[in-house]
């Protein structure tokens, strides 16, 4: 029960990543696309109706988080206090910007505003990088099973870590590059125009620069985890996923190759779903590795709640999903068509 | 109060907790007024209800946004400075969270930007079911957030593990606990009290204004008539009801809210007095005696216990706050039905929009349910005190061990600043919405 509450956590978080990655990326991308403000608000308003619906996944996860391993949410919230709250802040700065930037038509409050929404965007996918790259690495457990952690440290991967370390401000640096791509990705089947036609040059160079970099990345994380590669070779699920991977990278490919946005967009939702999902099955059945050498690693056995308490959300889990792949069909129903770039609100 | 480690958490949980609430208080409200006007609208074909909804879920979208951005520290906060009290009940209460999310949020944030941004897109039929669902998820997740805390007031249907943290036994008795009825009746109808009185204040600024006429009466009339019934309705029966519901299974809190320091038959009901917990007495009270036996067990009689009944470390532990909290959100309460009965009464005379006193206070009142939602949360949460979960697990014992208390003062400031520019933002933006009005829109 445990090894399935542990898939769903990683479904729902990659989704919340593949989800809002768009508005980092698009965050991102923002000023490079764009020439005047008129187009700036034309990328805002080709994400600004859904952005809720995006960042709720992440409650959702943190809801799922709460209920499936109560113990890993107590240790790892409280160990990357200041950090977490750097998300929080970031979170809320962005929301704070969607919305105040649509509601004033004030040339210098909107450059204002359009620059935090970039800014937090920015700080938000370097965050979630490190906080990936965290997991992969470990952190400094005590015997008690409890860690704090500081910005950083000696910036080395073993011993008495930080949050940033050369090996995580890698991962972060990668997270960046492949958020944006797939904000631009997303970009040219959400707006017309120049902005279209940037965005696709653009994510074609992202996607073409992220290749050599994926390898080195890998090998990056086979020295700091050589666990990892064994994972790897035995457990089916994260072949499955590397698959799943292989063929985003292929229908990406494909849908630049043929003007496709659609499958494009797909392809690099898959791509992010597939290599997410495949570090999260090489991990298992650890959920927290230390990077000292007297404390052993947390599984996820040892941080899950109850087992009664698992059984009874799958009975509910279950709907509420299918429930939302509902929501999924009606938004994408009424809101696919391209973004225009006057200023309409329908 | 001042050696208690988990201090600063509780202030900044405190803090940040009651300024969420200022947002979803008026979802909660606002979303069925909505509903109203879409439903006149597609039944009656009127355009003027259409125009009613299509400004006010301008407002609405500004406030959701609010309450999204406020909300999500919130969860967070469970893990960064609760984590022993996550690790303790996260197998229970970690339950109604995440349907929270799955269920209610969801089903809202799906809904919310084809009610503000898609009426053209869905067409009438679709645009109303729109606000209905953000309505109806609204509501979910006050239900859900509700369970959760009734449980913390009330435990109920949990069993104790070997390791000490809980676990369900009963899943439906944790569902169904009793205390999550009248909570949820109670905190709902103040919901929308704060929805009414908004409406209704719009309304009468616009009156006094002299502009917007048909608009301004559309929302003195339901603002004014769902007033009256709310405001009735949270007195009795659901606010009654919670008063005994706290009488039957926290008396200590019970005592502390009514300032009783000594027990006995035929007990007053403090109306004025201040409470002076040194020397345990109520200064300067004006009482009616008999009446608080008589409200919280039926009959003049019956027998109330007092604080000297209970250890001291089982007092809550800020008592004056709580009295005071407790007595101006039954005054306000009083205070409302007046006021709206008094506009229903009027306008029941066709005399309402042209009544200027009146419509003053229509206007100035709009900040006072707000005021008495939040100290009603102030009198559950205080008078749980000092226990999270009540009778299992003290607050103290809650917080996050390995935050440092300046780490916690960090972030609340942190807090005070964000949420200082946020609540300006919020105030300019909806004023800007006020300013241009409706019939433009
Ligand atoms: C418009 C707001 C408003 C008004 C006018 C009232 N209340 Fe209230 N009250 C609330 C808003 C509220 C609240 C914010 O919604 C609370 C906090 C917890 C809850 O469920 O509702 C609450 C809590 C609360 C509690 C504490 C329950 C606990 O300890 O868990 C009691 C005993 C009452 N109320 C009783 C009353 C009575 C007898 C009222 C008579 C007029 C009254 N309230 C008016
Ligand atoms: C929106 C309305 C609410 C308000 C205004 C509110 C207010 C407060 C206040 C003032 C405190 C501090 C009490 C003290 O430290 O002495 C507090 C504490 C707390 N409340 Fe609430 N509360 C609300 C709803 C909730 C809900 C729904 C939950 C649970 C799901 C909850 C959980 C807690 C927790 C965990 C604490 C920290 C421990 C404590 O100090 O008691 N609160 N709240
Ligand atoms: C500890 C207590 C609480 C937590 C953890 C919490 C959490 C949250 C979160 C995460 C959101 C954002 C949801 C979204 O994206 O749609 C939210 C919004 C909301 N919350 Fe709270 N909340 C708490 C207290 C309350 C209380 C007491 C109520 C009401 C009874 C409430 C009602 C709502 C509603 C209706 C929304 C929808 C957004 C809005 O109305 O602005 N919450 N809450």
């Amino acid at each position: 029960m445990s090894a399935l509450w542990y898939v769903i956590l990683a479904f729902m978080l990659t989704t919340y990543v593949v989800l809002d990655g768009r508005n980092f990326g698009t965050g991102i991308l923002h000023w490079l696309v764009t020439r005047n403000r008129q187009e700036r608000r034309q990328i805002i308003r080709a994400i600004g109706p859904l952005w809720t619906w995006h960042e709720v996944w992440l409650l959702g996860t943190g809801g799922v988080m709460m209920m499936a391993f109560p113990g890993f949410m107590a240790v790892v919230f409280s160990g990357y206090y200041l950090a977490l709250f750097l998300v929080l802040w970031c979170i809320l700065l962005r929301g704070i910007s969607l919305e105040v930037g649509g509601h004033l038509d004030d040339p210098l409050w909107q450059t204002f505003w359009d620059a935090v929404f970039g800014l937090s965007n920015l700080l938000l996918a370097v965050l979630f990088g490190a906080a990936f790259g965290n997991v992969i690495r470990g952190v400094p457990l005590k015997p008690d099973g409890s860690f704090y952690l500081t910005f950083f440290t000696t910036f080395r991967v073993t011993g008495q870590v930080g949050l940033l370390d050369w090996f995580t401000l890698s991962v972060a640096a990668f997270a960046v590059l492949i958020l944006t791509a797939h904000g631009a990705t997303y970009l040219t089947l959400r707006t017309e125009g120049p902005i279209h036609d940037r965005s696709r040059q653009l994510a074609w160079r992202l996607w073409l620069a992220s290749i050599p970099l994926f390898l080195l990345m890998t090998g990056m994380t086979w020295t700091v985890r050589p666990e990892l590669l064994s994972g790897f070779m035995h457990r089916p699920f994260a072949w499955v996923n590397a698959g799943l991977a292989v063929a985003g990278g292929v229908a990406l490919a494909l849908g630049f190759k043929r003007n496709r946005e659609r499958l494009a967009v797909i392809g690099s939702s898959g791509l992010i779903y597939g290599i997410i999902m495949t570090g999260a099955a090489t991990l298992y059945p650890v959920m927290l590795y230390s990077t000292l050498p007297e404390r052993a690693h947390l599984s996820a056995e040892a941080l899950c709640a109850p087992e009664h308490s698992l059984r009874i959300a799958l009975v509910w889990w279950i709907p509420a999903l299918i429930l939302s792949l509902g929501y999924v069909a009606f938004l994408s129903r009424y809101y696919s068509g391209k973004v225009g770039a006057s200023s309409e609100h329908d | 109060m001042l050696n208690d480690p988990a201090l600063w958490h509780r202030i900044q949980f405190a803090f940040t907790i009651t300024y969420h609430y200022l947002f979803p208080q008026l979802t909660m409200g606002l979303a069925w007024f909505l509903v109203y006007w879409k439903w006149k609208a597609l039944r009656s074909g009127d355009e003027k209800y259409n125009r009613a909804a299509r400004f006010w879920a301008k407002i609405f979208g500004v406030n959701f946004a609010v309450g999204v951005v406020t909300g999500i520290p919130m969860e967070f906060q469970f893990g960064t400075n609760w984590s022993n009290f996550s690790k303790f009940a996260g197998g229970v209460i970690g339950q109604t969270l995440a349907m929270e999310g799955m269920f209610a949020f969801f089903l809202e944030s799906a809904f919310i930007g084809a009610l503000i941004w898609g009426e053209k897109r869905l067409g009438p039929k679709l645009h109303f079911v729109a606000a209905l669902g953000v309505a109806l998820g609204s509501w979910l997740s006050g239900l859900f957030i509700l369970v959760t805390n009734s449980f913390m007031q009330h435990p109920v249907g949990y069993t104790v593990l070997a390791d000490g943290s809980l676990a369900f036994d009963d899943l439906w008795a944790y569902l169904l606990n009793p205390w999550v009825f009248v909570q949820f009746a109670h905190n709902q109808c103040a919901a929308l009290v704060t929805g009414s009185f908004v409406v209704a204040a719009v309304g009468a600024f616009y009156a006094l204004r002299q502009i917007h006429t048909e608009q301004s009466r559309l929302y003195l009339n339901a603002g004014t008539l769902m007033g009256l019934i709310a405001s009735i309705l949270v007195a009795f029966p659901s606010g009654d009801q919670q008063a005994k519901f706290v009488g039957r299974y926290q008396p200590a809190t019970l005592a502390a809210m009514e300032g009783r320091f000594h027990g006995g038959r035929l007990a007053d009901l403090a109306m004025i007095g201040q409470p002076n917990v040194a020397e345990q007495r109520l200064e300067n009270p004006i009482e009616l005696p008999g009446v608080l036996s008589f409200l919280a067990y039926g009959t003049f009689t019956s027998y109330v216990q007092g604080l000297d009944e209970f250890p001291k470390d089982q007092w809550p532990d800020n008592i004056e706050l709580l009295y005071y909290s407790f007595h101006i959100m039954i005054t306000l309460g009083t205070i409302f039905i007046g006021l709206m009965g008094l506009a229903c009464l009027l306008r029941w005379r066709g005399r309402l929009y042209t009544n200027t006193p009146l419509l003053w206070a229509l206007m100035l009142a709009f900040p006072f349910p707000y005021i008495a939602n939040s100290l009603g949360w102030m009198t559950a949460e205080l008078g749980r005190q000092p226990w999270l979960v009540y009778g299992l697990f003290r607050t103290s014992h809650g917080s996050s061990p390995v935050v440092s208390s300046g780490d916690a003062i960090f972030t609340l400031i942190g807090f005070c600043g964000l949420y200082f520019v946020l609540g300006v933002l919020f105030l300019y933006l909806i004023a800007h919405e006020i300013a241009h009005g409706p019939e433009s829109a």
